[in-house]
């Protein structure tokens, strides 16, 4: 997967340079409302069920600092992913316990033709995993740093 | 958006998850990534649940046309069923009453859900 093809599920529509929530589903919330309102999810409610469940079976937040939400729903029609930082941090539930400041919120139609869900999934848990990238994620303040910092990423 | 086709989209959502978590590939690929993946028995008790809120008409509908198709309810987008990719006739609303018919694709024969 190539940084453009990455980045073609991001949108400057779907960056939040900063969260308003303090809690978990507070972010959750947000996040989804952040795609219901550029007119991707016909009904946040049920985008944001399916979300809140699969958390149910373990929370998304992968530990250090990062946060990948992520399921499938009848309310979505195409790929996206909404990126979210929080300067001061969320209480996720995750593994190490850590708060959390990086959140990508991956959202995928019910039937997945182009088979592009876990792979992208699996790319994003590989950017995430380098130190550097994080701490340069962390200080994005618009979303064209951010896709510089996913192409530096990705070594263009 | 009708509450009669929301809790059926619930429900296909709640199907879609169970059958990702009972299947091994799809389970293992996950926590390969560091996602932990448990709770099979509340998902369905979860699916329990919403049943007993389902009309049984409306779940005879979503399972006969389940056993056709992967998906029983699709969205519409454009007065396109997401479903079939055809063209609904005008007649097709989104309005579903209490007690009237679930809004069907003629074509393709799938619960539409307006988007
Ligand atoms: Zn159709």
């Amino acid at each position: 997967m190539t940084a453009e093809r990455l980045l073609s599920y991001f949108g400057e529509s779907r960056f939040v340079p900063e969260l308003r929530s303090r809690s978990k589903d507070g972010v959750l919330g947000e996040m989804a409302r952040v795609l219901a309102d550029e007119g991707e999810i016909g009904d946040p409610a049920l985008l944001l069920e399916m979300i809140r469940r699969r958390e149910s079976l373990g929370s998304t937040g992968l530990g250090k600092g990062v946060a990948v939400p992520h399921g499938r729903s009848t309310a979505a029609t195409d790929t996206r992913i909404v990126f979210a930082l929080s300067k001061k941090g969320v209480d996720f539930g995750a593994l190490d316990n850590e708060p959390c400041r990086l959140f990508f919120l991956i959202v995928a139609p019910y039937e997945d033709r182009k088979h592009e869900y876990l792979p992208l999934l699996g790319k994003i848990v590989e950017v995430v995993s380098d130190e550097a990238v994080r701490e340069r994620l962390l200080q994005v303040d618009s979303f064209g740093a951010f896709t510089q910092t996913i192409r530096e990423a990705f070594g263009e | 958006m009708s509450d009669r086709v929301q809790r059926l989209a619930q429900l296909q959502d709640l199907e879609l998850m169970i059958r990702e978590v009972e299947d091994p590939a799809s389970k293992m690929k996950e926590e390969a990534l560091g996602f932990s993946v448990e709770g099979l028995a509340q998902l369905q008790n979860a699916r329990s649940r919403l049943l007993k809120q389902i009309p049984k008409q409306d779940l005879r509908a979503y399972q006969r046309i389940r056993r056709k198709y992967d998906r029983a309810v699709v969205p519409v987008m454009n007065r396109i069923c997401l479903g079939c990719f055809q063209a609904l006739p005008t007649s097709v609303t989104r309005n579903v009453s209490e007690a009237g018919p679930l809004p069907i694709c003629e074509n393709c024969g799938r619960i539409l859900y307006w988007l």
